[in-house]
């Protein structure tokens, strides 16, 4: 190639109108060729001479400090841009994926931690787990008590005295106000949630607003399983 | 033909490692990036500063740059959030300029940068580069000065170019490549002469 030809190469990949192909080896060799990229500079300095951008020198050490500095840099590390067509599409969804599953792993070991961190208050409250503490206490009330009873008091009747030491729930907030008729909910959510594997979450959801919100499911869904377990011993 | 393919093949070249690619990109852009950064400060000299940092924030990150916009546009968005958070560090933490204090490490800093970029061989130069430039384009042929004007001045395209004089895409090339050349021969050697030489060789 002459040198007349390279330099008209060279002019044409400055205003970015050479074919991608020449600019490849072009590029190789303006990266290594001192006088090559001397050219290249003054024709950076001639088009900002002709639009006529003051206060800017045309002469400037910038480019000399820049190199100076980049020699300092370590080596960027990524593959080149074309090694692999359609990443520019495919990343972001790999990034989002990523992020997502990262999430769900978190939120997931999260919760089998704070399951594991109060067994013992959710295994008592499992009729099925541990039938035998819950029969005695229904056993020992009168008939007519069971029947007439409120649902607060026959549920704190079932529901085991919390201890200082015991951690509160995850589910319901600590109570506000002392009292029979705030435990049994914190109970029966408990109760919800040592199941909630077997139910779909829109379901748990319901259920868990339904006793947050003050609802009353509370009555049938307590007064149901006692009578069987008695009847069953 | 691959729009702003001389750029990525010369970021793919840098993102394998090769830094004297970088170089070209700084050579072609650096006015332009001074210039778009002068318009958050005044000073030249904090201008090339400040582009200096964003150079080299974008060659940091320029293993991130995946093609997706024009690599000056990628630039050109770094540039203006360095110069942003530029003017934010300076307003927030206002450098004393008394130049009077000698034991100061920060005045000796800010002396040595008016005494890089501010002296009058400094601006003598810069004008010399221009006077030299104009006088050679005013004695270059007219299809010569309007291929080159209407390549540097208006922006257009080679085809743009090709379809306002009327001739192919190919003789738009030769002919600003012609006026470059022209250009070229008188600017090397202010260049490479230094001072005065404007005035010898106009």
């Amino acid at each position: 190639m002459s040198n007349e030809e390279l330099e008209s190469q060279l002019s044409a990949m400055f205003d970015d109108e050479l074919p991608a192909s020449e600019c490849e080896l072009l590029a190789r060799r303006l990266a290594r060729d001192e006088q090559l990229r001397a050219r290249w500079g003054r024709y950076a300095a001639i088009g900002a001479c002709l639009r006529g951008e003051h206060g800017v020198r045309l002469e400037s050490p910038l480019a000399s400090r820049v190199s100076a500095a980049i020699k300092q840099e370590p080596t960027p590390s990524a593959s080149p841009l074309q090694a692999s067509p359609g990443r520019g599409f495919m990343t972001p969804w790999m990034t989002s994926l990523g992020g997502v599953a990262t999430a769900a792993a978190v939120a997931a070991v999260a919760i089998l931690w704070m399951r594991s961190e109060s067994p013992p208050q959710i295994a008592q409250l499992t009729p099925a787990a541990n039938p035998a503490a819950h029969a005695p206490a229904v056993v020992a009330a009168p008939a007519t008590e069971v029947a007439n009873a409120t649902v607060p008091t026959a549920v704190a009747a079932t529901a085991r005295p919390r201890q200082p030491r015991e951690p509160d729930s995850y589910v319901v907030p600590a109570a506000t106000t002392p009292g029979p008729v705030l435990m049994a909910p914190t109970e029966l959510a408990n109760y919800i949630v040592a199941h909630s594997e077997y139910s779909g979450p829109l379901m748990r959801r319901n259920a868990l607003s339904a006793l947050v919100g003050g609802d009353s499911p509370a009555p049938q869904l307590t007064a149901q399983p006692i009578p069987a377990v008695v009847t069953g011993k | 033909m691959t729009a702003d393919a001389s750029d990525l093949s010369l970021v793919q070249r840098v993102q394998r490692g090769d830094k004297g690619a970088f170089d070209v990109l700084v050579l072609k852009y650096q006015h332009k990036v001074v210039k778009l950064v002068m318009r958050y400060v005044r000073n030249p000299a904090e201008a090339e500063d400040i582009a200096q940092d964003a150079f080299i924030k974008a060659y940091r990150a320029l293993p991130q740059f995946r093609g997706d916009s024009a690599f000056y546009t990628w630039l050109y968005r770094i540039a203006i959030n360095t110069a942003k958070n530029a003017v934010v560090a300076r307003d927030r933490n206002p450098v004393d300029f008394d130049l009077d204090m000698t034991n100061n490490e920060e005045s000796y800093e800010m002396q040595g940068r008016l005494k890089d970029s501010e002296t009058p061989e400094a601006l003598v130069l810069t004008d010399e580069i221009r006077t030299t430039v104009n006088a050679a384009i005013a004695n270059l042929p007219d299809d010569l000065r309007t291929a080159i004007v209407l390549r540097e001045l208006e922006g257009l395209s080679y085809e743009e170019i090709a379809a306002t004089m009327d001739c192919p895409v190919g003789t738009v090339r030769s002919r600003i490549f012609r006026a470059r050349e022209a250009i070229d021969g008188r600017l090397r050697e202010v260049f490479e002469g230094g001072l005065g030489r404007a005035e010898e060789i106009g």
